[in-house]
């Protein structure tokens, strides 16, 4: 019934003009230096990440004590550093690091760390401990916010989740897809409301919807071409990162992608469910890098991946942990230092039974913010933070 | 002079009794009305209209006579089949068919209260008795509820609750007890929750039923927020529930639940708190407080919530009739909402759906668009007839002309009036492709789609 999309769409969003400058005609335009530019990669580890049994100090004569039931053999981890090793199942972090393309952060916080799941995503995604106010924008969001104003969408999550508040804004255009079968439009776009709305809501949906369409027509696109022999396990979240490396390759005007993988409340047996996430994780990543550096675009790639905390040293009595304070960071990508970075929290030495953090996670979004994506770090996380060596100097 | 922001609504000039304020209580408060549920509430005033929300008497058309029977038909039924999406499709009848719509709403706030998901539970039974819970106590003294929250094995097995035992403690369902369902973050210490955990040993599931295991509760003596004693589930609970941060949490899930955006400051959070504390925490009394008064008629309030996808899905079937002669299929109902970012009994995590923008994302708008196209083009019943939309120009404002009926869609959809440029363009981007009914389909669909349609 509804006449092909291509035709309407072209004719709908000259309307959307004041919206979307330039949006359409892409192939008409060269590539502007902006989508050959940096990217940022986030990968937020939802639930709370046992950093002690992914990056594990098996050197620390305290782990074993607190450990006695979820311990992992000193045998079975795969060394990294001093004392220090990967979960057995990262066997593709470890070549990462071989092959100088993976950073250990260890022991990244923040002051007064909050064990709640939501109140600590949220001091990660705002950026602003200390601070909880609903109306506080997120930190990429606001990164972007002081970019230069591009022609679609600055900010892309690929994930079924809403969409994560670290890319609200106040007027860079995010939006969110997680795989192909999102992108097709049956429809003609409505043409758009009036653009200059000086209503927030109003103008955030107008433009939301309007990026939505033009990025949904894009990676549609994009997933349509075929792809010169790129190896992706099976999992969701490979799947997330082989439509990022497309959206890249399709010259995506995104400097930054945002992804998710759930699963890391472990309050119960933990041991198998960590383990599969942590592989997950580990062969996802090494897959997405291996194809942009076979596509000649890994240097223009660095992955960021987190967690809202980690968990506590002792165990619970469910064969799980609940929920503690510090974990590791990993950054990857071909231009970053490769190894371990800063020091592991002693596991002698607890504060309140949780591990003490020593580089504020903000820290770490400082190096990439100014080291990486070259904003204007200080004014966008309001303050003036150290920065770790992460990045090649 | 009453200056409290809940005092009533009264019609002003400024603020007149009108279509929007009609439409927003009909959409907040349930799923939208019909043309006719509007005329009759702009005839007889807020006051009646409210009344009728709230006694479920506001549905003028597609209530079956048999409807409570059919719904316990059909949750048993998902119930004993193991099957979720069932279960999904329930609801979705429920919603689009009871005669108290406020009341589903109501339900689907407790259910992101209490947020808790099948992915872990693994029981559909559970969950449908979990529900039922909701429906039955939500609009009660809320300490009814969350008792009987406590002895609810869905969300006990959520919450890792049977693995919490005396001297093997389990915080999980501690934290989000304190954290999520009473007081709110930031009021409660660390040593709280661990005492609360101890508090909540015991706690148990046996074949999908709860029990009490006497021999794993610690009854040793435990301190929570100060007060010491021998502490069980059931004295944890009226512990919390006499804290006035319970209050405040509960009036700001109230204004959550039929608020726009920032909406209601923290003042006016306060006051509604100050109202539940001082009325046993009944939160029936304090939606109607909501429901009556100046805040949520007021100017702010109008047009200013991104609608959530059981609202934009149900919604839209009420608003434009397409549950009669034929209903649509609930189990492609339940698929949409799930499209749109909502799967029912399955929320993201026990924060529930973060909601507000978070909706509009790139494929939920993608797929309200689908959903547009897929009700204009007749996919959401079987047997795949589009709607008849002139006809519904004539049944409700006597005339046929696309124009008229174009003009009466939208304002069932967006509580507003269409303006000559908006209807242009709608009709350009409709094209003329087809027959008369096509080209009003179509621009049924893109107006459905439009920016203003999301929000409520």
């Amino acid at each position: 019934m509804f006449t092909r999309r291509d035709l309407l769409r072209r004719s709908a969003f000259l309307s959307l003009a004041p919206v979307v400058p330039e949006f359409l005609d892409r192939t008409t335009r060269a590539a502007t230096p902006d989508r050959d530019g940096r990217v940022l990669v986030v990968l937020q580890l939802d639930g709370g990440n046992d950093g002690i049994n992914t990056v594990v100090p098996f050197g620390d004569e305290n782990y074993n004590k607190h450990r006695r039931e979820l311990r992992i053999p000193t045998d079975k981890v795969l060394k990294v550093g001093e004392g220090i090793g990967l979960h057995p199942s990262m066997r593709a972090a470890a070549d990462l690091i071989e092959s100088h393309r993976l950073a250990i952060v260890q022991g990244v916080g923040y002051p007064n760390p909050d064990r709640s799941h939501f109140e600590s995503m949220a001091v990660w995604q705002t950026a602003m401990p200390g601070k909880p106010d609903a109306a506080n924008l997120g930190w990429l969001g606001r990164a972007l916010d002081a970019a230069p104003r591009g022609d679609g969408p600055a900010l892309i999550h690929v994930g079924d989740e809403n969409i994560p508040r670290a890319l609200f804004s106040r007027r860079a255009a995010s939006t969110s897809f997680a795989d192909a079968s999102d992108l097709a439009l049956r429809l003609p776009p409505p043409p758009a409301e009036s653009a200059t709305s000086t209503d927030d809501l109003t103008a955030f949906v107008n433009r939301t919807v309007a990026t939505a369409y033009a990025t949904a027509a894009d990676l549609e696109a994009a997933a349509a071409k075929p792809d010169g022999g790129a190896r992706y396990p099976g999992s969701g979240l490979a799947k997330r990162f082989e439509l990022v490396a497309r959206s890249i390759k399709a010259k995506s005007p995104a400097r930054v992608y945002y992804l998710i993988q759930g699963g890391y409340d472990t309050h119960s047996v933990q041991a198998p469910a960590q383990s599969a996430l942590l592989r997950e994780l580990a062969d996802a990543l090494r897959a997405f890098l291996d194809d942009l550096a076979a596509s000649k675009l890994a240097d223009r790639v660095a992955v960021l991946a987190f967690s809202e905390f980690g968990r506590r040293p002792e165990e619970n009595g469910s064969l799980g942990t609940d929920h503690g304070t510090a974990g590791p960071v990993f950054v990857a990508g071909p231009s970053v230092q490769s190894g371990i970075v800063g020091q592991a929290p002693s596991l002698g030495d607890l504060e309140n039974d949780d591990l003490k953090w020593s580089i504020d996670f903000r820290s770490v979004y400082a190096t990439l913010l100014d080291g990486w994506l070259n904003l204007p770090a200080d004014e966008i996380l309001g303050g003036r933070f150290s920065r770790p060596m992460i990045l090649k100097t | 002079m009453n200056t409290s922001p809940w005092s009533p609504y009264r019609p002003a000039d400024a603020e007149p009794w009108n279509l929007e304020r009609a439409w927003t209580l009909r959409r907040r408060a349930g799923f939208a009305a019909t043309w006719a549920e509007l005329e009759r509430d702009l005839a007889d005033g807020p006051e009646k209209a409210v009344d009728r929300v709230l006694d479920g008497s506001c549905r003028l058309a597609g209530v079956p006579s048999d409807f409570a029977r059919t719904a316990e038909l059909l949750g048993d039924a998902a119930a004993g089949s193991s099957d979720a999406r069932r279960l999904q499709a329930w609801w979705l009848f429920r919603c689009l068919f009871t005669h108290d719509p406020l009341q589903e709403r109501l339900t689907l706030a407790w259910h992101d209260h209490f947020a808790t998901s099948q992915v872990k539970v693994d029981d559909v039974g559970a969950m449908h008795r979990q529900n039922e819970t909701f429906r039955k106590l939500g609009r009660g003294p809320f300490g009814d509820l969350l008792r009987a929250l406590l002895h609810d094995p869905a969300l006990l097995a959520w919450l890792d609750a049977p693995s919490n035992r005396k001297q093997k403690p389990n915080e999980n369902l501690a934290r989000e007890l304190m954290e999520l369902f009473t007081l709110g973050v930031g009021r409660y210490s660390e040593s709280d929750v661990k005492e609360a955990a101890r508090a909540l040993t015991g706690l148990g599931v046996t074949q999908g039923r709860f029990t009490m295991r006497a021999d794993r509760h610690d009854d040793g003596p435990k301190t929570v927020l100060g007060k010491t004693g021998n502490l069980d589930p059931d004295a944890l609970a009226d512990l919390l529930l006499a804290q006035p941060a319970t209050a405040d949490r509960l009036a700001w899930r109230l204004c959550n639940t039929f608020l726009g955006e920032n909406v209601a400051d923290a003042a006016t959070r306060t006051a509604l708190a100050e109202q539940l504390r001082g009325d046993g925490l009944h939160v029936g009394r304090a939606v109607d407080t909501i429901l009556r008064s100046r805040i949520f008629f007021g100017p702010r309030n109008l047009h200013a919530r991104i609608g959530d996808p059981v609202g934009f899905v149900v919604g839209s079937v009420r608003a434009l009739e397409c549950f009669a002669p034929r209903p649509p299929s609930t189990l492609l109902l339940a698929e949409w909402t799930e499209r749109l970012g909502q799967a029912l009994f399955f929320p993201p995590n026990v924060g529930g759906w973060p909601g507000g923008r978070g909706w509009l994302s790139g494929r939920g708008v993608v797929a309200r668009a689908n959903f547009a196209a897929a009700l204009a083009e007749g996919r959401l019943h079987a047997d795949g007839k589009p709607p008849d939309f002139a006809s519904l120009a004539e049944r409700n404002v006597k005339t046929r002309e696309p124009d008229a009926a174009l003009k009466l869609v939208s304002e069932v959809l967006s509580g507003r009036v269409l303006d000559p440029s908006s209807a242009d363009a709608i009709q350009r981007s409709a094209g003329d492709a087809g027959s008369a009914n096509d080209r009003l389909n179509r621009a049924v669909a893109l107006l459905l789609a439009r920016p203003e349609s999301q929000l409520v």
